[in-house]
């Protein structure tokens, strides 16, 4: 479903992704890992060219979406992406930061888009907030509206990137459990973490992401049990 | 009451005497005239200049647009107005005898480059997250401008906004040098009419006084509101 070939990323002098490949299949929950600054962040961005990766290529569903002749636009349409910021949109109502993308799309009329809405806010159990603003809601309940957002799209793939990381700790788990929920439901997901009980139970496959490279791939019993470089090990020490 | 008297003496003969009062209203209005068109060119100009000024290329680099934008502000913030004005009058506009005009477009050019600093910092104060959400969506570049990013913009550049209209009804006093009787123009004339100095020019400077801070009162409170409906 995505394939990347060779990608490299400087920021000026600064060489942080340093020759990623990867090919992730439809339905895999591939879950990152690694220490801050090893350029997680900005490998998951350029997935979906919110960063222009330097050289190197991204695929997506056969489609070479880093030649500029792509319409990337259309290409994000069905790539959802959840931030640390949830970054909802500050001067629409809940409802309008749902569906204002497939409206402006023409991917549904207006009733259709805030039908789905509310189909979505209720599994979500927060339709009564659908006009209110987002600085009205909790951390958590910022981040499930951000991920119903992107499911509104009817994404392909699900970009994550610390979805939790910015929440008070006992919020973290409802956000959790919607991701859970969505990988049980089939989506395919790429989600950068430091939650390592989600890596382990929903991950499909770990990366540990080091200095720009993909250090170590394996699935989630072999990453935690048999780490084989050194680095994860010490990283792995720290966090678990 | 001597004194009294005399104060009297001098109020009546600088306003009150043949409707003199008139002349200063009308000076006013020639004042507030400039300064609104001057505004709402400002506005149109500073827009432009604004997005022209953040306009980048695919590799961060600036556009020729943001360069041009960039000399712009440069000159107009670093020559006087008067001599802005003096050129407009004597020089480019030469063959234009409407001074309200000459005027109204010389300080129009001048706000803008002021307005399309204020229009760029309201830009760049909205969270690029903003943008990022909108962007990761599908939307455009010129979608989330319109959706997202100006409507929070606009929070941020209309108090400014106001400041820089008060900014212009001062600056606007130097029309004289035009040939435009404006409020500063008018009392300055009636000093050497009346042999009184003091009068005319302590009764302009109440009147500027007295409608800045009228609006200076109402900006404050669309400020309040403002900030009373900020969804941040
Ligand atoms: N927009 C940017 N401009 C310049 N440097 C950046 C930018 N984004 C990230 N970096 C740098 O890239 C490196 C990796 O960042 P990031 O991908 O965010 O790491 P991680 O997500 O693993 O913590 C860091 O050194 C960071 O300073
Ligand atoms: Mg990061």
């Amino acid at each position: 479903m995505i394939i990347v070939k060779d990608l490299h990323k400087k920021f000026e002098d600064n060489h942080v992704l340093r020759g990623v490949s990867y090919h992730i299949h439809p339905g895999e929950k591939i879950v990152i890992v690694g220490p801050s600054g090893s350029g997680k962040s900005t490998f998951l961005r350029c997935l979906n060219l919110l960063e222009t990766p330097t050289s190197g290529e991204v695929w997506f569903d056969g489609q070479n979406i880093t030649d500029p002749k792509t319409n990337i636009n259309e290409v994000r349409r069905h790539m959802g992406m959840v931030f640390q910021h949830f970054n909802l949109f500050n001067n629409l109502t809940i409802m309008d930061n749902i569906t204002l993308a497939p409206i402006k799309h023409k991917m549904m009329s207006e009733e259709e888009a805030k039908e789905t809405a509310l189909k979505l806010l209720q599994r979500m159990g927060l339709s009564e907030k659908a006009d209110a603003y987002p600085s009205s809601l909790s951390g958590g309940q910022k981040q499930r509206i951000a991920i119903v957002r992107s499911l509104a799209m009817s994404p392909k793939v699900m970009l994550f990137d610390e979805p939790t990381s910015a929440l008070d700790p006992e919020m973290v788990g409802e956000v959790l459990a919607v991701m859970k929920e969505l990988a049980d439901s089939g989506m395919t997901m790429v989600v950068v973490t430091h939650e390592m009980g989600f890596a382990r139970e929903v991950g499909t496959k770990v990366l540990f992401m080091d200095e720009g490279v993909i250090m170590e791939e394996n699935t989630p019993r072999e990453f935690f049990a048999n780490p084989q470089s050194p680095r994860l090990k010490e990283f792995l020490s720290k966090v678990l | 009451m001597e004194w009294i008297n005399s104060v009297w003496q001098h109020i009546d003969a600088a306003f009150i005497r043949e409707n003199r009062w008139q002349l200063y209203l009308k000076g006013l209005g020639v004042t507030m005239q400039v300064a609104v068109a001057a505004a709402v060119l400002g506005i149109v100009i500073g827009t432009i200049v604004a997005f022209m000024k953040i306009s980048v290329k695919k590799n961060g680099k600036p556009t020729i647009l943001s360069r041009i934008a960039n000399i712009y502000i440069d000159i107009i913030r670093g020559t006087p107005s008067v001599l802005q004005l003096l050129i407009m009058w004597f020089i480019v506009l030469k063959s234009c005898q409407n001074g309200v005009l000459v005027a109204s477009i010389t300080f129009g050019i001048n706000s803008g480059a002021y307005v399309a600093e204020i229009v760029r910092a309201g830009i760049l104060a909205v969270d690029k997250g903003q943008t990022e959400a909108g962007r990761s969506l599908g939307l455009t570049q010129v979608q989330t401008m319109r959706y997202i990013v100006l409507p929070q913009a606009f929070k941020n550049i209309l108090p400014p906004l106001g400041n820089e209209f008060i900014v212009l009804i001062k600056e606007t006093a130097i029309v004289g040098y035009v040939s435009l009787k404006d409020l500063t123009r008018v009392s300055h004339q009636m000093t050497s009419a009346l042999y009184d100095q003091f009068t005319p020019l302590i009764g302009a400077a109440v009147i500027y006084f007295v409608v800045i801070k009228i609006l200076t009162i109402l900006l404050a409170k669309l400020e309040r509101r403002l900030r009373k409906s900020d969804n941040r």
